[in-house]
């Protein structure tokens, strides 16, 4: 039984990072109809900004400042820079193609994604940045309930994705911003009509999806340790398949996306063989959408005639 | 407008950076210079390479190693050989194409690499019908000299040399109960374990085989999965950074199983778990005072490095010395004479420790593995054969 729930902690650790990056995934799709693939970019970028802050304050194993200190800092730093990138990259690259067949903005956000992957090598080199976690929260840290081992980063990284998934549902739905991103989600043009900014309302959208990103960046980094130009390619594509899963365009959705892939490979891994995660996984994902098209809390599409 | 402008800009560079990467031309060597810098000895050489995608990193160190190894070798020698890089992702359909770019290429008359044996076997025809030499740094599949291809060799030994060597090592030495074994997917990986499996069925271990993705970061499932009979794992992997995350994995949640990795993960830079064995196809050339100025030079330039970087310093030196001995008979390299004389080879000592000289089918003779344990303060310490 405490082989079920070391794999369940596992996959519920995975899971709130999968869902962390699909909400963006699923808030940009439902705003603008788009499929930003350059979103597992973003996340690269936040990992890597999250190395750099530990180098900033002396390294690993020399840290300057206080961990919690630390840790606040790589957060809101990875998520205002990431975030800021996005905008961005919204406004530069996706913006001008708005009312262009809805190809061209597929095809620049691959594009843009290629653009950050390669000019992170170029700026950072080919080789694995280690964050070193292990030199900053120690092991002893961790909780053992039984022989089940909940190490700390684990809690911080469910914690922290509970609290940053429970206040974007507020902000979406109990918030004048959120109440202008559903209003923009369902009708762009009639949102404008009554006075919505809607290229404030989108870059807003950006901002909050692409520094969960970062977020997520950060966290993948405390928890696998290691960053490099390629990670968002996965975890993209990950986040993608958790928000189309979930009903793209749903938040809760992505949230329960993400959580069921992470559990799932979770326990395909361990009670039968990590040789066939991916064909396990993926494969229960196509019954899923054989089964519900639009996704486990998707919305049938209504086409005007 | 200057929305639309950025978007043609980044187009552009997009394309140049990830699609037309594929095969760059390059770094002049700039040893090269000075007043004995032979005109009659000028010659261009090939690089073949992951210099992006998932195992850049091992590509870029062996970038490094090929542009040193011209750099010094043209100085020794008075030769102004031309380093041409292509990238080839570890791709066999990208090796393919920067081989053809380069056998088309007349003043292209040898080339260092691929890095891959599943790209070796790609290239190894085109190669052979353009009657140009290729020495690999790191393809160690054993199918790869069986005499497919006429004009391949390579500077490491092959799996039936480091799998039962390791395996043996593994059954006679920790004596597991059971073992768990991870390959990565890739040709390296399960042709390490296709070599490994019978000598461990063979000796009566229960062997538990299971497979992840090179760009798998994400370990604890499988650690999970560890039983404390399972005294050894043996990860045959490419990727340093990810087996000192499976290391962590085992420690946090408490596995003390000894992880038992291949040459492909001799980075004491990175892979640090203590009580871990890694062989090697070269010996930590850290600790060869032969190589104390190759590792000055690169460390100065580069940093720190694994074990992919110094295989490629000795390949490209071993074409270097061919062109420099063509030049030194009177004659202008070609590929011919070029590929004469690196199956002539006879290096009594090299980078990596060891003698240089190549049998009838491209493979080094008497090539063998090292054997190393990582020390509590993450130091590799050789283990005597």
């Amino acid at each position: 039984m405490s082989f079920f729930f070391q794999e369940l902690v596992n996959g519920v650790t995975t899971g709130a990072l999968y869902a962390l990056i699909a909400l963006g995934f699923s808030m940009v799709y439902g705003v603008l109809k788009l499929l930003n693939f350059a979103h597992g970019d973003l996340y690269m970028v936040g990992a890597y900004i999250g190395f750099f802050v530990i180098q900033g304050f002396g390294g690993a194993a020399h840290l300057r400042i206080p961990v919690p200190l630390l840790l606040v800092i790589m957060f809101v730093l990875a998520a205002g820079l990431v975030g800021g990138l996005g905008v961005a990259i919204e406004r530069f690259a996706y913006r001008p193609l708005r009312d262009a067949p809805r190809i061209a903005p597929l095809i620049t956000a691959i594009g843009i994604s290629f653009f950050l992957e390669n000019s992170a090598l170029l700026l950072f080199g080919a080789q694995y940045r280690i964050y070193n976690t292990s030199e900053f929260i120690s092991f002893s840290s961790s909780i053992q309930i039984g022989s089940v081992s909940i190490d700390s980063v684990q809690i911080m990284v469910v914690v922290l994705a509970i609290l940053l998934m429970a206040g974007l549902r507020l902000l979406v739905n109990h918030t004048r911003l959120g109440k202008q991103m559903r209003a923009v989600a369902v009708d762009r043009e009639a949102a404008e009509m009554l006075g919505i900014n809607v290229n404030f309302t989108i870059a807003a959208t950006f901002f909050l999806g692409s520094a969960l990103a970062g977020v997520a960046g950060v966290m993948a980094g405390l928890l696998f340790n290691q960053v490099t130009n390629t990670i968002g390619f996965i975890a993209g594509l990950k986040a993608f398949t958790a928000a189309v899963v979930g009903g793209i365009g749903s938040l809760p959705g992505a949230m329960l996306g993400g959580l069921l892939i992470g559990i799932a490979e979770s326990f395909v891994t361990g009670y039968i063989s990590s040789t066939f995660t991916n064909l396990i996984v993926f494969g229960l994902l196509i019954v899923v959408m054989l089964v519900r098209p639009s996704g486990l809390l998707g919305r049938a599409q209504l086409q005007k005639v | 407008m200057k929305g639309r402008l950025f978007i043609a800009v980044a187009a552009v560079g997009t394309l140049a950076m990830a699609g037309c990467s594929s095969s760059s031309s390059s770094t002049s060597a700039s040893g090269a210079s000075g007043s004995h810098a032979s005109t009659t000895c000028s010659t261009s050489i090939g690089f073949e390479g992951p210099i992006t995608g998932p195992v850049a990193s091992l590509g870029d160190e062996q970038l490094h190693f090929a542009e040193l190894a011209v750099s010094m070798d043209n100085a020794a020698n008075h030769t102004k050989i031309t380093l041409i890089q292509g990238d080839t992702e570890l791709e066999p359909a990208q090796a393919t194409t920067v081989t053809q770019q380069f056998t088309s290429n007349s003043s292209i008359v040898a080339v260092v690499g691929p890095a891959g044996s599943q790209e070796v076997e790609a290239v190894g025809s085109l190669m052979a019908r353009a009657g140009m030499a290729f020495i690999s740094g790191s393809a160690t599949a054993v199918a790869l000299t069986t005499g497919s291809y006429p004009t391949f060799f390579r500077v490491v030994s092959k799996d039936s040399v480091q799998g039962p060597q390791d395996a043996n090592y593994i059954v006679n030495n920790l004596h597991p109960k059971a073992l768990m074994i991870v390959d990565d997917q890739e040709a390296y990986s399960t042709g390490l374990v296709a070599a490994m499996l019978p000598i461990f069925q063979a000796a009566g271990i229960k062997v538990d085989h299971e497979s992840v993705s090179q760009k798998v970061t994400d370990f604890s499932s499988l650690v999970a999965k560890i039983t404390p009979a399972e005294s050894v794992v043996v990860l045959p992997w490419q990727i340093a950074a990810n087996a000192q995350q499976f290391g962590r994995d085992m420690a946090q949640e408490h596995k003390n199983a000894v992880i038992f990795g291949t040459d492909g993960l001799f980075d004491p830079g990175t892979f640090t778990i203590a009580g871990s064995y890694v062989s090697s196809f070269g010996p930590d050339i850290t600790a060869i005072p032969a190589d104390a100025a190759i590792v000055q030079a690169a460390e100065a330039k580069y940093g720190s490095f694994g074990t992919f970087g110094p295989p490629v310093f000795a390949a490209t030196h071993v074409v270097d010395e061919a062109i420099a001995s063509v030049c030194k008979s009177g004659q202008t390299p070609t590929r011919s004479n070029v590929l004469a004389a690196i199956k002539n080879t006879n290096e009594p000592t090299s980078i990596l420790g060891q003698p240089i000289a190549f049998d009838s089918h491209g493979d080094l003779v008497n090539g063998k593995f090292f054997l190393f344990k990582i020390t509590s303060t993450g130091k590799y310490q050789l283990i005597p054969s």
